[in-house]
């Protein structure tokens, strides 16, 4: 399995860091700061004063992130007509039916386990992981995905079930 | 008197100059146990650290461990490593707060300090001799299904072990909340809340705020960890018994992630303390910081969500609580704790020593590790870095290079005291510098491979990435030299300590004027669980009415299916829990048992472990043809719940109710997931 950076996980990584390097500047100046003896009546009036804009900032940051977690959820079922997959996992494979589908699909997953948690990893043809659902036995979760690149996708699983967890691997086609 | 026994040395050259106000006394007790829950902890650290390192490097396939044993190191590397840290924290936080709440018994931190060692002890046997690889997340049925790989035996040992895990920490929670509330006037009291409405003049010190708050929801998560470990238990006894898979997730996260969340709010309680002794500025209760940890308590609790995000099955509702709370658990944190430790810190001329910069570190690791966790705690990003090596990237930066560096600081103090000097400058330069260099190597090296999809709890790395593994199994390396630096220079110190012993310096006078602010204690004492007539009368006629289940079309209504049955099973108990509770706080029985604490608390914690025990079909299904027999089965249920009452009674009115509620609340949980017979 030949994996590769996805446009979102690396927008994703470079916000991450992005905010780590502006902490590390935050810790850096107040280590720097530490030196100097201030009345703490002075710090705590100018700390205070900026606590309000801290916690508006974050409030809006945080805000801003959970409205766009629920708009983009991926638990719906999406818009038009769908070819259903069976996938069910088990130590240590997945059975898959039907094992293709043609390309602009939109598929509904269908995953459920006979024995113990699975976790179905999808990555599409360039190794990019494209989505995540539970294979959890007695239930059975639906995802929604259309797949519009052709070619060889990997399941894999990514919820440890025992021995051969990481040979725990399968392919599907989405055909031209 | 050993110098570590010794009370209160401290001198100037370990603290700020004007931390001598605010320096808490210390007792011999204090600080031998300080030291014991910190250095096993640390300990325990150093060996998960090398275990995690073998890992890393069989992921990189610099070395050949076998599959087996991976899987197997890797159950061994997070149950002690979580162990571990806990340990030493709730050690930190005990050692802060007994300078305040002198009721804190040293006696049951022992026990609890003892059911951990003995609940790794048997984790480590159950995974060396016996093979258990089920992770620490056990998730069932993945214990029971081994593809041959360990033995049931194995699995029994290691839910006991985690189990006496649980129970180390409800006892050290039980007994905090108990001391501290008891100090403080109640729970209203001990949170800050009296005050924040004006009842009271003062408010309590942010560290005891802490510990009540970590308290009350280690016993909450207490009581939903023994549940799923008594659940899974009565599954080998009687193997006709099923789970619910999502019930036994939902209850293994929310014990196993709050726990290891816990760990991090009890350091920030003993931070509150050691952050002023270098800066010089006393850490003051404040409304927000009484705001936030009742923030805190909701956000944590809730949580454990974010775990299932990818179980489409888990009801909506629970999705976005759990995202709220993610999001939102981070906001007391950002906005209260750690910038008031900034604030603190600024300007301060704050004192650098080993044990100082490893504090300040600790801020940074929790807040640079809080961003990669709320960051996939969104679903749409968990939805493509689930179980990703962005998961381990997060919270070993958190816990590593957060809590992990605060463990240290909490030895690295205790030893500065014993031995009256800070450690050398070479170690001080060189051991932080070399542990944030490797530690951050290590955890970056994740979040990349992260981003770039590999799996965690991998025994062997996709093709092309296992550069990933090599890269940051070179920085562990790194962080471990640092490490290993510090633990020499430790031992240098503890032999020091202990070669002066009786000769460590009296406590620092302290300047002309000043005195150490004695803490606000309103006080208040033992109050009893039921302290009214009318409570006493509503208590009785609450367990009378709960008395109905056993009406006979009420009985056999509860008979329809297994699942009613216990449900029937958790009203009988609740029967049985209000009558105890009443007789256990009337006048004349406060009276005839005052003070078995100890008594009352052995009792609390095994009766309702017991009820949950006998609720296998195996030894109820042959009493049903005998009425006299189902129904002495029955009564058994009640006379627990009346002797979980009449212990509760014991602990007083806070620790007593939350002890009560949550045992009500283990019979009422195993109700809807347990099935089968």
């Amino acid at each position: 399995m030949d994996l590769s950076f996805g446009g979102f996980q690396v927008a994703v990584l470079i916000g991450f860091l992005v905010i780590s390097g502006c902490l590390v500047a935050i810790f850096s100046a107040v280590a720097v700061k530490s030196r100097r003896n201030v009345d703490f009546a002075e710090v705590t009036d100018t700390g205070y004063r900026l606590r309000r804009f801290w916690l508006a900032f974050l409030g809006v940051l945080l805000g801003t992130g959970l409205v766009l977690s629920i708009a983009f959820m991926p638990y719906g079922e999406g818009a038009g007509p769908t070819t259903r997959v069976k996938v069910s996992g088990y130590q240590f494979n997945w059975t898959v039916s039907p094992d293709s589908v043609p390309a602009g699909t939109l598929v509904d997953f269908d995953v459920t386990s006979s024995d113990v948690n699975h976790g179905l990893g999808l990555y599409d043809p360039g190794g990019v992981l494209i989505g995540n659902v539970q294979a959890m036995p007695e239930y059975h979760n639906q995802l929604s995905l259309r797949l519009d690149e052709p070619g060889t996708y990997t399941f894999s699983c990514l919820e440890y079930c025992g021995l051969d967890h990481h040979r725990m691997i399968r392919q599907f086609e989405v055909t031209p | 008197m050993s110098a570590l026994g010794t009370a209160g040395a401290a001198p100037a050259a370990t603290i700020h100059p004007d931390a001598a106000a605010i320096d808490p006394p210390v007792g011999a007790h204090q600080r031998r146990i300080g030291l014991l829950f910190g250095a096993t902890g640390l300990t325990l650290f150093l060996l998960m650290a090398l275990l995690g390192l073998a890992m890393r490097l069989t992921q990189s396939d610099a070395i050949g461990i076998s599959d087996e044993w991976f899987y197997r190191l890797m159950t061994l590397h997070a149950s002690g490593m979580l162990a571990g840290v806990l340990l030493a924290m709730m050690g930190g936080l005990w050692y802060v707060v007994r300078a305040i709440v002198p009721r804190l018994d040293a006696g049951r931190a022992m026990a609890a300090y003892a059911a951990i060692v003995v609940g790794v002890v048997l984790v480590l046997v159950a995974v060396v001799f016996g093979g258990f690889a089920a992770g620490w997340t056990f998730l069932y049925p993945l214990p029971f299904e081994s593809a041959g790989m360990w033995p049931t035996w194995s699995t029994v040992l290691f839910l006991i072990g985690m189990g006496l895990v649980g129970v180390g920490f409800t006892i050290y929670c039980i007994d905090t909340l108990k001391s501290v509330t008891e100090t403080w006037g109640g729970l209203s009291g001990a949170l800050g809340l009296a005050w924040l409405r004006g009842r009271v003049d003062a408010p309590p010190p942010p560290q005891a705020i802490a510990a009540t708050a970590v308290s009350l929801q280690g016993i909450i998560a207490g009581a939903v960890g023994m549940t799923i470990l008594v659940a899974l238990l009565d599954h080998t006894i009687d193997d006709t018994i099923t789970l619910d898979p999502l019930w036994a997730k939902n209850l293994t996260y929310f014990f196993g992630h709050t726990i290891a969340n816990l760990i991090i709010y009890l350091a920030a309680g003993m931070i509150y303390v050691l952050v002023p002794l270098y800066a010089g500025r006393q850490w003051k209760t404040s409304k927000p910081l009484v705001i936030g940890w009742l923030g805190t308590i909701a956000f944590v609790l809730t949580a454990y969500g974010h775990h299932l995000y990818m179980d489409f099955v888990q009801p909506g509702a629970f999705q976005v609580v759990g995202l709220v709370a993610s999001s939102a658990a981070a906001l007391p944190v950002a906005v209260v704790t750690i910038y008031t430790a900034m604030m603190l810190v600024w300007g301060s001329r704050y004192r650098w020593t080993l044990t100082s910069i490893l504090i300040f570190l600790g801020f940074a690791g929790w807040a640079i590790g809080g961003a990669g966790a709320v960051i996939d705690s969104a679903i749409p990003v968990n939805f493509h870095f689930h179980n990703t090596l962005w998961v381990p990237a997060h919270f070993h930066n958190y816990l590593m290079m957060g809590v992990g560096l605060w463990v240290m600081a909490l030895v690295s103090y205790l030893l500065e005291r014993a031995s009256g000097r800070t450690a050398s400058r070479l170690v001080t330069i060189a051991a932080p510098s070399l542990m944030v260099v490797g530690g951050y190597g290590l955890v970056y090296a994740w979040y990349f491979s992260g981003a770039l999809g590999v799996p965690r709890r991998w025994a062997g790395h996709p093709d092309g990435t296992e550069v990933w593994s090599l890269v940051g199994s070179l920085f562990a390396v790194v962080f471990l030299i640092g490490f290993l630096t510090m633990v020499v220079e430790f031992v240098r110190m503890g032999r020091e300590a202990w070669a002066g012993r009786g000769e460590a310096p009296a406590r620092e006078p302290l300047p002309a004027g000043a005195s150490v602010e004695a803490p606000a204690a309103p006080g208040g004492g033992f109050r009893p669980m039921v302290g009214t007539y009318w409570g006493l009368v509503v208590a009785v006629a609450m367990g009378v009415a709960a008395l109905f289940v056993f009406y006979p079309p009420v009985n056999e209504a509860s008979e329809v299916s297994v699942k009613f049955h216990h449900l029937a099973h958790a009203v009988q108990f609740f029967a049985g829990a209000m009558l105890g509770a009443a007789a256990g706080s009337a006048p004349a029985a406060l009276r005839r048992f005052p003070g078995r604490v100890n008594g009352g608390l052995a009792v609390a914690l095994i009766a309702p472990v017991a009820m949950l025990l006998v609720m296998i079909p195996l030894i109820y299904q042959d009493l049903t043809g005998n009425d006299f027999l189902h129904a002495a089965y029955h009564l058994v249920m009640v006379l627990l719940g009346f002797v979980t009452g009449l212990a509760a009674a014991l602990l007083g009115r806070v620790a007593g109710w939350a002890v009560l509620l949550t045992s009500v609340a283990m019979a009422l949980m195993f109700a809807p997931g347990v099935t089968g017979g």
